[in-house]
């Protein structure tokens, strides 16, 4: 076995590829203005139905069929009140709920109507009404706001959220190993079509989950040699051979948002939410994977947590319904989840509309009574400090008459 | 992209070259476009500015031998310095030595492979460093086998194949990787002067080693089943003793002057004699015996088959068109053994360009178009790439064998293989700009007609752009070379 090639290629490919970008010693010490936000943007669509069952709606159990939850059900949800539960996965949220420091939202979505992924997540991101209607991205156009102080994404390119006239630095995520299992889905029917590589792709897929075990090597390479938390935290998410990706991430940006001169504004994505099929064996993880994410991001940033808010949020709910393939397609109102110490939580937000068919926009989806952006903007107003103008004109062009959603925060 | 390319733009794009780049321009005459870069040849563009060349290393290597001999003198006279054994450690400190080197040599092979404009002219010279397999396994050839395609292959990949064949033969890499630098004539003025205690290992290191010549032989000229013998191999062998390369202490540093060349014929090595080699002997000229036999070996009716052969195969089929074989090496043979001619010959087929004509992409073939058409930056270090190849079974310049990789489909569509692909498919969707055309752009740009209704829907339902650049990339369209 060469000593060279083969010993350095094999370490790479995560690590080797991130572009490891040292955080910055700003030599200044923390002011008063030291809250923090994390924007968690889980792309694909995040049934909210799924993860914030309404087991206590009257039409829930008749519309999700084998797919409803319910505290006392076979698998039993965490019960929050007598109307909503929390999928039984999510056991590290339902703590943070129990000790108020979770606040599920229900019934929210963009100003955007249409179905599109591409589209919605492109306005959830731009921080308008409209796909397109911004080349920049309005957690940068806030963190223009804020003085002195960068942002990160944990991403290989950066996302259009932060895209925009203020610097942000990255720091590149190890590579997926796992193979997202909507991805496996997409790819299935194409592959059936070619007799060349069908037979091989069917074996490939029969080993599903086991793609962890394909890389043992240890993969952190770049990240070796620096003292700081970053580098810990590093090392801990390129290693990553038993555990799954989000919660290294978010391991890795409570290191970050825990430096007393780190950045105040995160940002982390994640994929394959987009649930047609299949849904409950992949929420199930999914939703196992942004438990441990909330957990890893509270391990590391202890002393951070009390001045955090975490947004979870999806670009757009699925259908009330389920389809005929044990998942659901594309709808409107969603659920988002806040976490932090900063959070007043213990409570479910949002105007529950019911699940009634009458109730139902275009007879399929939960309809949205709450504006994504009134809740952007009360956290960015209230715990970040940022002004109305600002909010109104810069962060949210053209949103004066959306009002920030009072009382989500601790004062 | 105006119009729609036809799918022979799209051939010369992908099959001929090393995957469309979305925003480039599809050529309107794909012919015309190919036989361009045959006339300009592969540009490397800035590339490989600064990158150091043989000689350098050879010189470097001397010094670093120097020091480690240095070294090992000191220690065991005073055994204090603790560090000295480990640090003297030949892999350690080649690694210290070239580390950095063998870095830049790989990206700067990455950065030409991500962002050629003669893609054609560039897949020629992998097919060539393929053909001519060194592996960086053998320790002592290492640092030479990126050198090698430099100055060996690059500059000869459109001239006559025997300037190619001469080149690489030559070429340290080459000598070091095939031993033939500790090949010696038994009869020759070396092995005289040797001490008559050869036995057991040491009568076996100091003498004939048929390496090299076995495989110009096999894999360089006439091809396995070409009817030479093992007489042949040993004659070659014979005539090749000689070639050689300055030993780095003893010739660069003891004995005063620094060598202008890596390539050493030594006198006292060379087995004395004529040789025969099917059927035609070759009177003892020194370097000049095998080289007049490397030049008949070129011209060789079996030579051209086997070139031809390999050539057809890579571009257009596992089990090629006879008939195209047969053309191509005829036009090797009527041009002098020129290669311009035969890829002139390949390229005009028809046979080539019929939708039937298609390839499985290798890993290195996958790889480098996916970052091709996902626009993803090769970055500051080669690892990654490197990294991916290996888990794909395809380590650049790592092959198992003097044979190199296999060309063929069989070989390569493994499930293992898929799954990886579609976990290297999945790490790019991430890294691909979002600025810049979207997936179902790209898709377009990337596979052109090709691009089937299944594939288009299944890129217009993913959730994300970089989910749906992942399935561009793991769809089994991009598997192919169309």
């Amino acid at each position: 076995m060469g000593t060279f090639t083969r010993r350095h290629a094999l370490a790479t490919m995560g690590a080797g590829a991130a572009t490891l970008a040292l955080w910055p010693r700003l030599g200044t010490a923390a002011s008063g203005a030291d809250s923090r936000l994390l924007v968690l943007m889980l792309r694909g669509g995040l049934d909210g139905l799924h993860a914030v069952p309404p087991y206590g709606d009257p039409d829930y159990a008749r519309l999700r069929g084998p797919l409803a939850l319910a505290p006392d059900g076979s698998q039993a949800a965490w019960k929050l009140d007598g109307t909503f539960a929390l999928h039984p996965e999510l056991a590290f949220a339902a703590r943070l709920y129990a000790r108020g420091d979770l606040l599920p939202l229900v019934a929210v979505a963009l100003p955007y109507r249409g179905r599109s992924h591409f589209d919605a997540q492109d306005c959830l991101e731009n921080g308008t009404a409209t796909p397109y209607g911004a080349q920049t991205g309005w957690l940068n156009r806030a963190a223009a706001t804020l003085l002195g102080r960068d942002s990160l994404a944990l991403t290989a390119v950066m996302p259009l959220i932060l895209r925009g006239p203020v610097d942000v630095k990255t720091w590149s995520p190890p590579l997926p190993k796992a193979i997202d299992p909507v991805l496996l889905q997409r790819l299935e029917p194409l592959y059936g079509e070619d007799r060349h590589l069908a037979a091989a792709f069917a074996q490939a897929c029969a080993r599903k989950d086991t793609g962890y075990s394909l890389l043992t090597e240890d993969e952190d390479g770049a990240a070796a040699g620096s003292d700081s938390a970053m580098a810990a935290g590093a090392r801990t998410a390129s290693r990553g051979d038993a555990a799954p990706r989000l919660p290294a991430l978010m391991k890795v940006a409570g290191n970050f948002l825990a430096l007393p001169d780190g950045p105040r504004i995160g940002f982390v994505e994640d994929y394959g939410w987009d649930t047609h099929a299949n849904e409950a064996l992949i929420l199930g993880r999914k939703l196992r994977e942004l438990d441990d994410a909330f957990a890893a991001f509270y391990d590391a940033a202890p002393l951070a947590w009390s001045r955090t808010v975490i947004v979870a949020v999806t670009e757009f709910g699925r259908t009330a319904a389920i389809n005929g393939t044990g998942g659901t397609d594309h709808g409107t109102g969603a659920a988002m989840f806040l976490a932090g110490g900063a959070v007043r939580g213990g409570r479910v937000a949002g105007q529950w509309p019911g699940l009634a068919a009458d109730r139902l926009y275009e007879q399929r989806d939960i309809p949205a009574t709450t504006d994504l952006r009134s809740v952007f903007k009360a956290i960015l107003a209230r715990h970040m400090g940022l002004g109305e103008a600002a909010l109104n004109e810069k962060v949210f062009p053209g949103s004066g008459h959306i009002a920030p959603l009072e009382g989500l925060l601790r004062t | 992209m105006a119009d729609d390319p036809s799918p022979e733009a799209m051939s010369a794009v992908n099959r001929f070259g090393l995957g469309a780049r979305p925003g480039e321009r599809v050529p309107g005459d794909p012919v015309d476009w190919l036989a361009s870069q045959l006339r300009s040849g592969p540009d490397g563009g800035a590339a490989f500015l600064g990158l150091s060349s043989s000689i350098d290393y050879m010189k470097r290597e001397g010094e670093i031998a120097r020091l480690a001999r240095r070294r090992r003198g000191r220690s065991s006279s005073d055994n204090t310095d603790a560090g000295a054994a480990s640090s003297g450690n030949p892999a350690d400190l080649y690694r210290r030595s070239f580390g950095a080197d063998l870095q830049r040599e790989y990206l700067a092979r990455w950065t030409v492979a991500a962002n050629s404009a003669t893609p054609f002219a560039e897949r020629l010279v992998r097919f060539w460093s393929n053909h001519f397999s060194v592996s960086t396994d053998k320790f002592s050839a290492r640092v030479y086998a990126l050198p090698m395609e430099r100055e060996a292959i690059r500059p000869h990949i459109n001239g006559r194949y025997v300037d190619l064949l001469l080149a690489v033969e030559m070429h340290p890499a080459m000598l070091r990787y095939l031993d033939q630098v500790q090949s010696i004539g038994p009869n020759s003025r070396m092995a005289q002067r040797m001490p008559v205690r050869a036995e057991g290992a040491a009568a076996r290191t100091r003498g004939l080693n048929e390496n090299l010549a076995r495989e110009i032989l096999e894999l360089h000229t006439l091809g396995a089943d070409a009817g030479y013998s093992q007489n042949d191999v040993t004659e070659l062998a014979r005539a090749l003793t000689g070639w050689s390369m300055p030993r780095l202490v003893a010739d660069a540093l003891d004995g005063g002057d620094v060598p202008a060349r890596t390539f050493l014929y030594r006198e006292a090595a060379h087995e004395p004699g004529a040789r025969k080699i099917l059927g035609r002997r070759y009177a003892d000229d020194g370097q000049a015996q095998a080289e007049a036999i490397l030049r008949d070996l070129a011209m060789h009716p079996a030579t051209a088959r086997h070139l031809a052969t390999r050539m057809a195969r890579h571009f257009v089929a596992d089990t090629p068109p006879p008939a195209l074989v047969q053309r191509i090496a005829r036009a090797y043979l009527d041009s002098d053994g020129n290669l311009a001619p035969m890829y002139r010959t390949l390229i005009q087929a028809p046979q080539a360009w019929e939708p039937q004509a298609r390839k499985f992409r290798t890993p290195q073939d996958f790889v480098i178009a996916a970052i091709r058409g996902a626009s993803v930056a090769i970055g500051e270090t080669p690892r990654p790439w490197e990294g991916a190849l290996m888990r794909l079974g395809q380590p650049s310049l790592q092959p198992r064998s003097p044979a190199g990789f296999s060309d063929l489909a069989d070989e390569w569509i493994t499930p293992d293989a898929i799954y990886k692909r579609m976990q290297i498919a999945q790490a790019l969707g991430e890294r691909s700009p979002r600025q810049g055309p979207d997936a179902m752009a790209r898709a377009y740009a990337v596979l052109g007609p090709r691009l089937d209704a299944q594939t288009r829907q299944a890129l217009a339902r993913a959730e994300s752009q970089g989910q749906a650049i992942a399935i561009l990339i793991a769809s089994p369209a991009f598997q192919w070379r169309a």
